[in-house]
C-alpha cells in the first residue's frame, strides 16, 4: 500500500534554531525548534522557510523535513547551499529565527502489506527519504538504501539513512567511495536477486526515468519526489506545476505531491 | 475601536481588506492561520466558462523584490466552481466577489450571467488584464475593448461590476474614466506588470510562458501613484493593489484614494498577512484618533 493524506493544517511560526552546522563547504545541517511540526510532520512533508531579515529574498524556499522529533520538539532538515538564500542561511547562529511554514505537502502514511521498500537516492535528495526510512523501520519494514553522490563528501544523511536501513549500497562517479558507476546498476543487480515492494527515488532525474521503466515492466511500485518553484507551498499560487503523463493538466508539487507514483507524472529527460 | 467598514457600490464591507485574485485559496490549509470570514470580503482565483489547463512550468520565479508569475489562470470551469467554491465563500458571511474572465465578449458575457443567476455573489470583478494569457484578449489596454466589455457586462448583469484595470497603458486614470463611463461601478487598481527573467546559463526564459506578472513589493510605489492618479480622475471607488507586503503599504493606498485594498503576492510569504493589515490598521486609526476609516480615503490629495 501507498497512501498519501494533507495529514495536519499548517502553522506559520518564528522557529528558533537549535542547531546549525556546515559540513563539507556546501551542506547545512540544522535543528529548528518547533513542536507542532515535530508532532505532526508525515514521511515526505516539507516546510518552507524564509529568511525574517531579507526582503530582497522574498519567497520562502521548501525543504524536506529530514527528521521529526516529537518528545524533543524539534525537526531536522539538512540543506544544500546553492544560491543567495541559502549562503546567508549557512551564516545563521543557534538562537536565530527563521520563519517556517508546516508541515506541508501531502505526507506517506500507510505501508500495509510491504516488507521492503527501496530508497534510490542521489545528492541532496537523499533528505527526502529519512523521515520516510525511519516511519518504514518503526513499522518493521526491510529498508535498502541505493546511496549516490558525484564524490565522496556529497554523499548525504548517510549518517541517518545506515541506522535505518538494512544495507545502504554507495556508489560514486568518481568512486571515491563505494562503487565506482551509476548506483541504479546496483538495484538492478539487487532485483536480480531479492523483490523490494516499493521503491521511491529522489534526487535525479535519470533514476526517476528508471525507476519508471522497472515500475512500467511490473518489477516493483516506483514513487518519485518531486520538486518546483513554488512561492507558497500550500495550493495558493498554482506554481509548481507538473505534467500529468497520462491526461491533459498538471498536478502542484505542493497539494498532490510532493511524493507521486512515478507512472502519473512526466519525467523530462 | 475605530469604524473599518467602507462601502462598494452599496455592499458593505467590514474592513477594507481582501486577497487579490488568484493568491489565496478558500481550502483547510488554512485552518490555523485565520477564518476568512475575518476579511472584507473574499475573492476567487479568476475562473473561465470552461476548463482550462493553465501555462506549462515553471511558472513562478523570485524577482529582487518580488516575483514573477505566469501561471495562466488554470481553472475548472464555472460549473465546478459553483458547486465547490462559491457555497465557501458564500458560507463565511462576508461579501463575495468573483473574479471572471473571458477570451470572447460572448463567454464573457455568458458567465456573468451564470454568475449572476446564482444569487451567490455580491459583485463581479473582470479580470481585464491578466498578462499571461497567450491566446487571451488584453481588453484593458485598449479603450475601445475596455469600454465595450465593460458596458456590454454591465448591462447584461444586475450585480456591481469591479473593472480590473492594467498598469501597461499610457494613462490608466483615463483608463478608469473610460471603465466609469462604460458601467462599472469599481475599479482594481491594478494587474500585474510583465516582465521576464532570462537564465544566463542556458541562455533561455525561465518562465515556461517566457514572460510573467511582476507583483510584490516591487511595484507598490507604482501602484499607489496610479491609484492617486485615478482617484482625481473619477467618482467610483477603487480597490488598491500591489505590493501589500504590510499595514504600512495599505494605509498609503487609502490615502493615496482607495477605498479598499487587496492582498496578493505577500499571502504567499506570510500567511498571516490579511490579518496584521487589518490589526495594524486598527492601530494606526486608534493612535492617530481617527474614528472612521472612511475619513481618510484620499487624504493625501489634500
Amino acid at each position: 500500500m501507498h497512501q498519501t493524506v494533507t495529514g495536519k493544517p499548517p502553522i506559520f511560526q518564528a522557529a528558533q534554531i537549535v542547531k546549525i552546522e556546515k559540513r563539507h563547504r556546501e551542506y547545512i545541517y540544522m535543528a529548528l525548534d518547533s513542536p507542532y511540526i515535530a508532532l505532526n510532520a508525515l514521511p515526505g512533508q516539507f516546510v518552507m522557510i524564509k529568511l525574517p531579515d531579507a526582503d530582497d529574498l522574498i519567497l520562502p524556499r521548501p525543504f524536506d523535513i529530514v527528521t521529526a522529533d516529537s518528545a524533543k520538539g524539534e525537526i531536522e532538515l539538512v540543506i544544500k547551499i546553492t544560491g543567495k538564500g541559502t549562503h546567508r542561511l549557512s551564516h545563521k547562529k543557534p538562537g536565530e529565527l527563521l520563519l517556517l511554514t508546516g508541515p506541508l505537502g501531502r505526507g506517506i502514511t500507510d505501508f500495509t502489506g510491504d516488507s521492503s521498500i527501496g530508497l534510490l537516492v542521489r545528492g541532496v535528495g537523499a533528505a527526502a527519504v529519512v523521515l520516510l526510512a525511519n516511519r518504514a523501520k518503526e513499522k518493521g519494514i526491510k529498508v535498502v538504501t541505493f546511496l549516490s553522490a558525484s564524490t565522496k563528501e556529497r554523499l548525504v544523511c548517510r549518517e541517518y539513512l545506515e541506522p535505518l536501513s538494512h544495507t545502504v549500497f554507495i556508489a560514486t562517479d568518481d568512486g571515491t567511495e563505494g562503487y565506482r558507476g551509476n548506483a541504479w546498476e546496483m538495484l538492478d543487480s539487487f532485483l536480480d536477486k531479492t523483490a523490494l515492494d516499493q521503491i521511491y527515488t529522489c534526487g535525479s532525474r535519470r533514476f526517476a526515468r528508471h525507476i519508471k521503466k522497472l515500475d512500467s515492466e511490473g518489477k516493483t511500485r516506483g514513487f518519485v519526489f518531486l520538486e518546483g518553484f513554488m512561492a507558497c507551498g500550500m495550493g495558493d499560487c498554482h506554481g509548481c506545476a507538473v505534467k500529468k503523463a497520462k491526461e491533459e493538466g498538471y498536478f502542484l508539487v505542493c497539494q498532490d505531491g510532493p511524493v507521486f507514483p512515478v507512472g502519473v507524472v512526466e519525467i523530462k529527460s | 475601536m475605530s469604524d473599518l467598514s467602507v462601502t462598494i457600490a452599496g455592499v458593505r464591507l467590514p474592513n477594507p481588506v481582501m486577497p487579490a485574485s488568484g493568491t489565496y485559496d478558500y481550502s483547510e490549509r488554512h485552518d490555523n492561520f485565520f477564518s476568512p470570514a475575518e476579511l472584507g470580503a473574499v475573492v476567487n482565483k479568476t475562473i473561465f466558462l470552461n476548463h482550462k489547463p493553465g501555462n506549462k512550468p515553471p511558472r513562478v520565479y523570485e524577482a529582487p523584490c518580488g516575483m514573477l508569475n505566469a501561471i495562466g489562470i488554470p481553472t475548472a470551469g464555472v460549473k465546478d466552481f459553483i458547486e465547490n467554491t462559491l457555497p465557501l465563500m458564500r458560507g463565511y458571511g462576508v461579501p463575495v466577489i468573483v473574479s471572471i474572465a473571458g477570451n470572447t465578449s460572448e463567454e464573457f458575457c455568458k458567465l456573468a450571467e451564470i454568475i449572476t443567476e446564482t444569487g451567490k455573489a455580491d459583485m463581479l470583478e473582470l479580470n481585464l488584464s491578466c498578462p499571461n494569457l497567450n491566446e487571451g484578449v488584453e481588453w484593458a489596454r485598449d479603450k475601445k475593448l475596455l469600454y465595450d466589455i465593460v458596458k456590454l457586462i454591465s448591462e447584461s448583469t444586475t450585480l456591481p461590476v469591479i473593472a480590473k484595470l492594467s498598469p501597461m497603458v499610457t494613462d490608466i486614470a483615463e483608463m478608469g474614466l473610460i471603465a466609469e463611463e462604460a458601467g462599472a461601478s469599481a475599479l482594481a487598481v491594478f494587474n500585474t506588470y510583465r516582465g521576464m527573467v532570462i537564465d544566463i546559463n542556458t541562455m533561455k526564459p525561465v518562465l515556461g510562458n517566457i514572460a510573467g506578472g511582476l507583483s510584490g513589493p516591487a511595484i507598490h510605489p507604482l501602484a499607489v501613484y496610479s491609484v492617486y492618479s485615478t482617484y482625481k480622475r473619477v467618482s467610483i471607488p477603487i480597490i488598491g493593489m500591489g505590493g501589500i507586503a504590510s499595514w504600512k503599504d495599505a494605509v498609503e493606498f487609502i490615502l493615496a484614494g482607495a477605498t479598499a485594498v487587496a492582498v496578493g503576492m505577500y499571502n504567499f510569504v506570510n500567511p498571516m498577512i490579511m490579518i496584521e493589515v487589518i490589526e495594524g490598521m486598527s492601530r494606526y486609526l486608534h493612535e492617530k484618533g481617527i474614528s472612521n476609516i472612511r475619513d481618510i480615503v484620499g487624504k493625501a490629495h489634500r
